[in-house]
């Protein structure tokens, strides 16, 4: 092994299981020396920028709305001169207080997310004057009609069936009612100039996240998974964002192979989102001798991988259409979601998948027995289903599984040569569209 | 050379040191866990080391594993009990190819493959149930030596229906059966029924034979005759369930040695 390759093991406490660890569980992102400038670190204070951005959008009259879901077409409410800002709940601390009203034995997402709205305590909710969701799973869809007695709220249904023929038209009309509700609600004309505005800007936003994410695909990664998650922001479309963006590209693709990371263990994360302040999974596997190459989640891959078509005669049809095709576990059935983990694997060529579910999570929790089959069986490869919530309290567990994941991979691939064997067996597998490939 | 495995349990730490080249364990010794497992574990040490007239600076590679694995100073390096109990328990049962690991706080399940690598694996999240601290908590209730637990489920002849999965409710539930007046061994005979079924939820059944069963728990007696029932194949205690991490761990030491040899 090469000097550059030694890594020094690190000594974790055994911690006492009355007295759960702290935030022990570095990640390799922030052992190394985080940049005090450059695109990692203006995204590491992405909170902070989106926060100065939406108090000066308030300032200038603009209207800012609150989403909780990526089924929510962004381009919509840019199209009614209004800031788009994710409101999903990461913090543990919130929910103690969702508990006074919502049951114990419920996601913790849904949970963080409520408690923010009891305690009024994040600022972008308390700035927004309309609060977008969708009916998605129920927890989520009952939660929202307690936030409806003091919030303005508005709820789009959506089709669970995707392969209806009538699903979609269905959508195109809870699209249209929500146009109407924008414009009546801010007093503007939402034009098809104004959609097609916001769907170029939303294009370049996912197109430069696209690109981000597909230096993944390298066998020497220039970012761990936990630095490319730092890349995204509550509020989209922000041009200052855009510039990192792509100074980030630009460095990244000049920057000499990260040697160390081809002794890593390649990971594909699936499963629930992994929103602001819920990293911990992520930090486990990444601590632990593994390397996040692609993540298909809503946080990840799965909201960038599509654009909206610009030149739609329709704009309200193609975004309808761009949205509904996104695989949430909430659909049935959901064929879309294994469709892209197969060109997933096949481009990114993970040595396992870990699916991450967040405790009380049914549709995810249910359909993480497709994925298991699918990767166990189909794609041939390990697969680790990993529930928690957002307290730290299974971190050991948590560790000792992964590690003993790498710890069989490793053997495997030591006994095997080179991991090319997976990489075979997935390519036999399914037809590999590249979709994933090319901004 | 001498190599050593340390397997820092939730309940004990165990210590196996092995002959590297021959492969043969020289000597291996247990202690309970304690708030000092670090101090601990390094007295066993030293303690084994003195007994088998064994200069330390002979000790080549120290491997150390099990829940406090990371807390064992004197170790080199670590690797999970996962690996080290599928790598003792095939040393010991060489045609192995399922292991039940039951220990104090974890319930494991490792299948291997032909050649004795792990294929697949599953443990308990979160919660106690399903382990040696449920017993425990039973024994303790009944008050009740965890040794005889085996002796007096034997006598059952109607098993108590023990429904809470989680060591806390199951407490409160086995308190309703005593008020109740179920008879002591019904209780016992239920809850390690509901200790292997819990073990058969994560396993599935379709586990290949032959099936070892090792880890502290599975030194209590009658806790094999209820994964039996529970599995509906059979199922053999590994000789020295307690150890089998230890020695695994130590075995792994020798090969990660001899590996790096010439």
């Amino acid at each position: 092994m090469g000097k550059c390759c030694d890594k020094k093991k690190r000594q974790i406490d055994a911690p006492d299981p009355c007295n759960p660890p702290g935030p022990q569980y570095v990640s390799e992102s922030s052992a190394e020396k985080e940049p005090q400038n450059g695109p990692l670190a203006w995204f590491g204070k992405m909170i902070q920028n989106c926060y100065e951005y939406a108090t000066e959008a308030k300032a200038q009259g603009k209207h800012i709305v609150g989403i909780m879901c990526e089924y929510t077409p962004r381009e919509l409410i840019m199209a009614a001169d209004a800031v788009p800002v994710c409101l999903c709940g990461g913090s543990a601390e919130m929910i103690p207080t969702a508990e006074e009203h919502l049951p114990a034995n419920l996601c913790p997402l849904i949970k963080s997310t409520y408690g923010y709205h009891l305690q009024k305590a994040n600022p972008f909710l308390e700035m927004a004057e309309l609060i977008v969701a969708e009916t998605t799973c129920d927890g989520k869809k009952k939660m929202y009609e307690l936030m409806d007695q003091t919030r303005p709220m508005y709820v789009l249904e959506l089709p669970q069936k995707p392969a209806d023929s009538d699903a979609m038209a269905h959508w195109v009309s809870e699209l249209r009612k929500f146009k109407t509700r924008l414009e009546n609600q801010f007093g503007i004309e939402i034009t098809d100039e104004k959609i097609r505005q916001a769907i170029r800007i939303m294009n370049r936003e996912r197109a430069l996240r696209r690109e981000l994410a597909e230096l993944m695909k390298s066998d020497k990664p220039p970012l761990t998974g936990r630095q490319l998650l730092k890349f995204k922001s509550s509020i989209s479309g922000i041009s200052a964002d855009f510039e990192q963006y792509a100074e980030a590209i630009k460095l990244l693709k000049s920057q000499k192979p990260h040697c160390r990371r081809d002794s890593q263990v390649r990971v594909l994360m699936t499963g629930v989102p992994i929103v602001h302040g819920t990293e911990r999974v992520l930090d486990i596997i990444e601590s632990h001798g593994g390397l996040v190459v692609c993540m298909d989640n809503c946080t990840g891959l799965k909201p960038i991988l599509e654009d909206v078509d610009e030149s739609a005669q329709d704009p309200v049809f193609a975004l309808a259409e761009k949205y509904f095709r996104l695989p949430c576990s909430v659909m049935t059935k959901n064929d879309r979601r294994l469709e892209l983990l197969r060109e997933m694997v096949a481009e990114y060529r993970p040595q396992c998948i870990i699916e991450l579910i967040w405790q009380a999570c049914i549709t995810y929790d249910v359909e993480s027995y497709l994925v298991r089959q699918l990767a166990e069986k189909e794609l041939g490869i390990p697969y680790l289903r990993i529930e928690t919530d957002y307290s730290p309290s299974d971190s050991v567990r948590i560790a000792l599984r992964v590690e003993a994941l790498f710890e069989t991979i490793r053997e495997r691939t030591h006994e095997q040569g080179t991991p090319a064997v997976l990489l075979r067996k997935t390519e036999a597998a399914g037809g590999t569209q590249r979709r994933c490939s090319g901004g | 050379m001498i190599c050593a495995g340390i397997d820092a349990g939730s309940r004990a730490i165990k210590i196996v040191l092995m002959d590297t080249d021959s492969r043969q364990v020289i000597a291996k010794g247990l202690i309970d866990q304690g708030v000092e497992q670090d101090k601990l574990a390094s007295e066993l040490f030293e303690a084994l080391l003195k007994h088998s007239d064994i200069n330390k600076k002979d000790v080549a590679k120290i491997v150390a594993t099990g829940y406090g694995r990371n807390a064992v100073s004197i170790a080199d390096t670590t690797i999970t009990e996962i690996t080290c109990q599928a790598v003792g328990v095939r040393q010991l049962v060489p045609k192995a190819m399922t292991v039940i690991d039951i220990g104090g706080q974890d319930s494991k399940l490792v299948q291997l493959d032909r050649t004795g690598k792990v294929r697949d694996f599953a443990m308990n999240d979160r919660c106690a149930a399903g382990t040696g601290r449920f017993l425990e908590v039973v024994a303790e209730r009944l008050g009740i030596k965890l040794e005889s637990l085996g002796d007096i489920a034997a006598k059952s002849k109607r098993p108590a229906v023990i429904s809470s999965m989680c060591v806390v409710f199951a407490e409160t539930e086995i308190i309703g059966l005593l008020t109740s007046g179920t008879p002591r061994e019904d209780i016992i005979a239920g809850v390690q029924a509901a200790i292997a079924e819990r073990v058969v939820t994560m396993a599935g059944r379709n586990l290949e034979l032959p099936i070892i069963f090792t880890g502290g728990v599975a030194m209590i007696s009658g806790m094999d005759l209820a994964l039996k029932c529970a599995l509906q194949k059979s199922v053999t205690v590994s000789p020295a369930p307690q150890m089998t991490g230890a020695l695994g761990a130590a075995i792994l030491a020798s090969s990660q040695l001899n590996r790096r040899r010439p």
